[in-house]
């Protein structure tokens, strides 16, 4: 027993929780300082105006007043996003190949823990349980939606990636992942149409996932605002820290970790070495699979309903939030996915506000892609990631 | 037991008259089939693909010319008024041909992989639908609250400016777009532009306010064709009238008319392309496409040359969506998904990127897959589902089968299997691109090292 | 006539130096080598000439101007042209394309005489063409201007580089490594290629290079690099009897056991 613990290495257990705190606290005061400021400043102009009128308090209350629930969401929403990032960071860290088709790993782990939990409802048995049995048959659907993803992801790579692992140009593999996540998108839509007539799905209503834990109210004017944070985005955010912190020490601590950064590093060598390359890299994909999966029934979880498509748009922003925070590096997706989801809620909460509603949160789509093309210009090895350039 | 040879058997067909009557016959029992047969695919693919038969096998060139000119401007107008559902198909094709086209300069000449191609579609389409419909005088209303009988800002015959300012408007946009990314790896430069398709969709689903640009999610609608000449009506029924069966209506010239512009479209990106190919700038795309680090050190400036071949491009969509604008009367944002410009990819990529037969075969290929084949393929499920019929052992009847299923839908799935097995097994295309020979003069001298 | 300079160029990589204060000159019409154990920074610093990486410290001048922070197609449109030391042809090009390329600063045909097919455009690309044949004759390529550069064989495709470095009229030619892998017959070709780039066409010719039987045959000059920066400099007799070139090559020691070793002979 005691050998056990003094093999665990505590400092990469602890590491990145401290970097976690870290980031969300640092987005999180930058990001309310802008709006202050802004809120400040347009407080006099036909901006401020305007809500005075409709709210019958100033720019900045409104601003101030509706800060904490802004933050709590978009924590909630980047914590998913990191753990999306984290499938695409691992990929690219180990092959240089952004795996496109990983949107839809993500998706077919969402289907299959929420077609495990229709059928449980269908039995009858979900809405009978109690709390700590729901809890544990939601843990039970996540495993099951890894497993599927896990299993998806390394198939994927035997089928339609290693084929091309040799090719001249990077554009190959791409191209056939796109063709792959293409494929993947109307073979969910084939299954689900066959087999339950209809390929919309709802995550279904049961445990006390919906319930609300109020911290407060705050006074608008003459309105309260309640302030809570949701039960499934609490499990949101503990299982998206518990991925990081899994392979944060799978990767940095374990034997298996040390043979990926390995390969990671040159394949060829490590092939010398005496690593079969091929393990290692099915093996990525299988962990890549495992988190999409849990990041799938996580945000069908959080977002209920979900269909064929439901992994283009979360997918895309999780690989901004990848290079973001510098593909290939694992805390720089967490970072990016937690500034990303951040950046988003409050441009989805306050550019309606600020532009008196000429844009709103329709536009919260494409905010992520200015935030790509921005990084990419000014700092294309992303927030952490380190210069690297080309050889010659 | 005579050994039959394939080899033998293609060398002997290349040889003497035998290329001039297989095309010839090939021809004629395919133009045949289709005037007798309605709907028929089997005989369209027959008629369709004697275009191959006239670019593969050795003919003179004057032969290939004059047999490609009177099928593709007489004999397909006449079996098309005939015939509209075939008109349809060959127009879609010709659209499709010249946009897989355009993004063959991108993509197989300068190998920058463009995700978000079909947005330049969307800014001639989008030009075109706001100066040429009456969406001027709908600024200030919300979509659906416009009065009726608002005038249009501007005459019909506008139309033929505005391709020229389209193709201005989409390779500017082009340009805009590109100089921050193209310094980008090719991989990330494929996300962006994915990222900027996406925009240009957002932007037209939601420029209804606060100025009413686009009419948002509802399209705008009407929107001008250019002016027919009435004496062309005229000309072709009194010319044609017998073979066609029926006169032909000004809606069907206009049909006639729009599969014509696509085909000088087409013919202008060909001939464009090909001198460029033959060019500095060509060579110079090529190289960037084989090594970058290699054409930078030959003193190819890397950014001014991928801009180039962003917006040359980008032009050419910009066209036809001027194009598309007017021949179906609207534009919504659907026709601008990340769907479409895969699709157009996936032309280019199953043709043979980089060369311009491969690339149009690509395109006649996939729409055909898409338009006849799969639709075909729906009616025949749902012919199926209304019968009694029963699939035998495992006794499952058809009537049971999910509505959902609708093989038209499944183009995700047409699109991503080919792009997979192109890639595994064939990532040159269909007719891989060729280089050009030239006669050299070292070539025929016995030179002493 | 000085045609290339460095003063105190510096080149870092995060924490690696990889050139260190390089003193450089090259007069015009040379043949000079460069030299030095792996990792010594050679490839380093003929990416800091050729504008591929851009040094954080000194200055570089070509022909009296100073060419820091130029870009690499400009520096190649200077006059200062490249081979790399792993292969790097346009693979599915032809040999003659491949050679035209390399001839991209210096044609003026414009995007209309291109389209249009103007006198001007077609008889820029015949001149072209012939002058990129009697580049090929030059370098020892034979009836295969049309063959795609990746079926030739070894010896050809180093040919091909050359020829195609050649085809911009540059005052300077980079060769990296240019004779890694040939047998001695094609050496010995090579070498003889390089003496006429310089003898006919008045080439200076700069190179990187591990053979010694090369460096020593070719070179007038031979600078020797180690640790990033210039450790001694010479002709090739000089360069042979340096102790600290023997030193850097074989280890500290090394001098000491030469001594032994002729003493004992």
């Amino acid at each position: 027993m005691k050998r056990l613990f003094s093999s665990i290495n505590i400092r990469e257990l602890l590491r990145p929780i401290g970097q976690l705190a870290i980031f969300s606290l640092g987005s999180a005061v930058i990001l309310s300082a802008i709006v202050l400021l802004l809120a400040l400043i347009m407080d006099k102009t036909a901006v401020g105006l305007g809500v005075l009128a409709r709210f019958h308090v100033s720019l900045f209350t409104y601003t101030l007043v509706n800060l904490p629930q802004v933050l709590i969401d978009g924590l909630t929403i980047g914590f998913v996003y990191a753990a999306i990032a984290l499938g695409y960071t691992m990929v690219y860290g180990v092959l240089e190949f952004i795996n496109f088709a990983h949107s839809e790993i993500f998706a077919v782990g969402a289907f299959v823990g929420v077609e495990i939990l229709i059928f449980l409802d269908g039995l009858g048995i979900l809405s009978a349980v109690p709390n700590w049995a729901a809890f544990l048959i939601l843990i039970g659907a996540i495993l099951a939606g890894m497993l599927a993803s896990g299993l998806l992801a390394v198939a994927v790579e035997r089928v339609a990636y290693r084929p091309l692992r040799g090719a001249s140009s990077r554009l190959v593999p791409l191209i056939s992942a796109i063709g792959v996540s293409f494929f993947l998108q109307d073979a969910i839509r084939m299954t689900e149409s066959l087999t339950t007539g209809q390929f919309n799905r709802i995550f279904p209503t049961f445990g006390n996932f919906d319930d609300r834990l109020k911290f407060g109210e705050l006074p608008m004017g003459a309105n309260m605002i309640t302030l809570g944070v949701s039960i499934k985005s609490i499990i949101v955010i503990i299982a998206a820290v518990l991925m990081l912190v899994g392979l944060n020490y799978l990767v940095n601590a374990t034997k298996i970790g040390k043979a990926i950064r390995a390969v990671a590093q040159d394949r060829t060598t490590a092939n010398l070495m005496g690593i079969n390359v091929n393990y290692i890299i099915s093996f990525t994909f299988l962990v890549g699979g495992l988190l999409g999966g849990a990041a799938g029934v996580l945000y069908a979880l959080k977002f209920t309903r979900i269909d064929p498509f439901v992994g283009f748009f979360p997918g895309l922003k999780a690989f901004t939030a990848a290079v973001l925070g510098g593909i290939g590096n694992i805390t720089g997706a967490l970072l990016g996915g937690i500034v990303l989801g951040m950046l988003e809620t409050f441009a989805g909460s306050y550019l309606g506000v600020f532009t008196i509603g000429a844009a709103g949160t329709e536009y919260k789509d494409i905010f992520a892609f200015g935030i790509l093309i921005l990084v990419l210009i000014f700092r294309p090895q992303g927030l952490m990631g380190e210069n690297v350039s080309q050889k010659a | 037991m005579a050994n039959f040879d394939l080899n033998k058997l293609t060398q002997k067909i290349q040889q003497g008259v035998w290329p001039i009557i297989i095309t010839l016959a090939h021809l004629i029992l395919g133009v045949t089939l289709v005037y007798l047969n309605p709907r028929s695919n089997l005989a369209f693919l027959l008629m369709i693909s004697s275009f191959l038969s006239l670019y593969a096998l050795k003919t003179p060139v004057l032969f290939k010319l004059v047999t490609g000119a009177l099928l593709a401007l007489v004999i397909i107008p006449v079996i098309g008024v005939r015939n509209i559902f075939y008109l349809e198909v060959i127009f879609q094709i010709s659209v499709f041909s010249a946009l897989a086209l355009g993004l063959n300069i991108v993509v197989g000449f300068a190998g920058l992989l463009d995700l978000g191609y079909v947005a330049f579609y969307a800014v001639g389409a989008y030009l075109w639908a706001f100066f040429g419909s009456q969406q001027y005088y709908v600024l200030h209303f919300a979509p659906g609250t416009q009065p009726s009988n608002l005038p249009f800002l501007l005459p019909s015959d506008m139309f033929y400016l505005f391709i020229f300012l389209a193709i201005i408007a989409a390779a500017l946009t082009g340009i805009l777009l590109g100089t921050p990314v193209l310094r980008l790896r090719g991989d990330y430069l494929a996300i962006v532009t994915l990222g900027f398709g996406e925009v240009i969709r957002v932007l037209a689903n939601n420029l209804d306010k606060p100025l009413n640009f686009t009419n948002g999610p509802q399209g705008i609608t009407p929107i001008q064709k250019p002016p027919m000449p009435p004496a062309f009506v005229d000309i072709f029924n009194s010319v044609f009238g017998r073979f066609v069966g029926h006169t032909a209506s000004v809606a069907d010239m206009y049909n006639v008319m729009f599969y014509i512009y696509a085909l000088v479209v087409i013919i202008i990106i060909i001939v464009v392309t090909r001198r460029l190919n033959d060019s500095k700038i060509g060579r110079a795309w090529t190289a960037i496409r084989e090594d970058e680090t290699a054409a930078i050190a030959m003193g190819i400036p890397l950014v001014k040359m991928k801009l180039a071949a962003f917006a040359t491009g980008a032009s050419f969509a910009g066209v036809m969506g001027v194009l598309l604008a007017g021949s179906r009367t609207f534009v919504s944002p659907e026709s601008f998904s990340f769907m479409q410009s895969i699709g157009v990819l996936t032309m280019v990529i199953l043709g043979g990127s980089g060369s311009i037969p491969g690339v149009i075969l690509g395109a006649a290929t996939v729409t055909i897959l898409n338009l006849q084949i799969l639709q075909g393929l729906s009616l025949y499920l749902s012919q199926l589902r209304q019968s009694d019929a029963v699939i035998p052992i495992i006794n499952f009847a058809w009537k049971n089968l999910s509505n959902q299923l609708d093989p038209a839908k499944y183009q995700r799935l047409l699109f991503g299997l080919i792009l997979i097995l192109m890639m595994i097994f064939r990532p040159e295309g269909l007719i891989p691109a060729k280089r050009q020979k030239r006669e050299l003069a070292s070539d025929k001298v016995e030179v002493k090292g | 006539m000085t045609l290339l300079k460095t003063i105190d160029v510096v080149k870092r990589f995060g924490g690696l130096t990889a050139v260190n204060k390089m003193n450089f000159s090259l007069e015009k019409g040379e043949i000079v080598s460069i030299i030095g154990p792996n990792g010594a920074g050679k490839t380093t610093f003929f990416n800091t000439l050729t504008g591929i990486y851009s040094p954080e410290e000194g200055t570089i001048e070509f022909d009296n101007k100073s060419i820091l922070g130029l870009r690499p197609d400009q520096i190649a449109d200077r006059g200062i042209s490249r081979t790399f030391q792993n292969i790097r042809l346009f693979s599915n090009m032809t040999v003659i394309e491949n050679i035209l390329v390399g001839m991209h600063p210096r044609l003026t045909q414009s995007s209309l005489d291109i389209l249009l097919r103007l006198p001007a455009f077609k008889k820029e690309e015949s001149i072209s063409e012939k002058k990129a044949e009697e580049i090929m004759l030059f370098v020892g390529l034979k009836n295969v201007g049309n063959e795609l550069a990746k079926n030739l064989p070894y010896g050809g495709q180093r040919r091909v580089e050359v020829a195609r470095a050649l085809a911009a009229n540059p005052q300077l030619i980079l060769l990296d490594e240019p004779t890694a892998g040939m047998n001695p017959q094609e050496t010995e070709d090579a070498i003889r290629l390089f003496r006429r780039i310089r003898d006919e066409k008045g080439i200076t010719v700069l190179l990187i290079e591990h053979d010694m039987r090369v460096v020593m045959n070719i070179s007038e000059r031979i600078s020797v690099m180690d640790y990033g920066g210039l450790i001694a400099e010479g002709t090739p007799a000089e360069i042979r009897s340096n102790p600290q070139v023997i030193e850097a090559y074989l280890g500290r020691g090394a001098v000491a056991n030469q001594h032994e070793v002729k003493a004992v002979q």
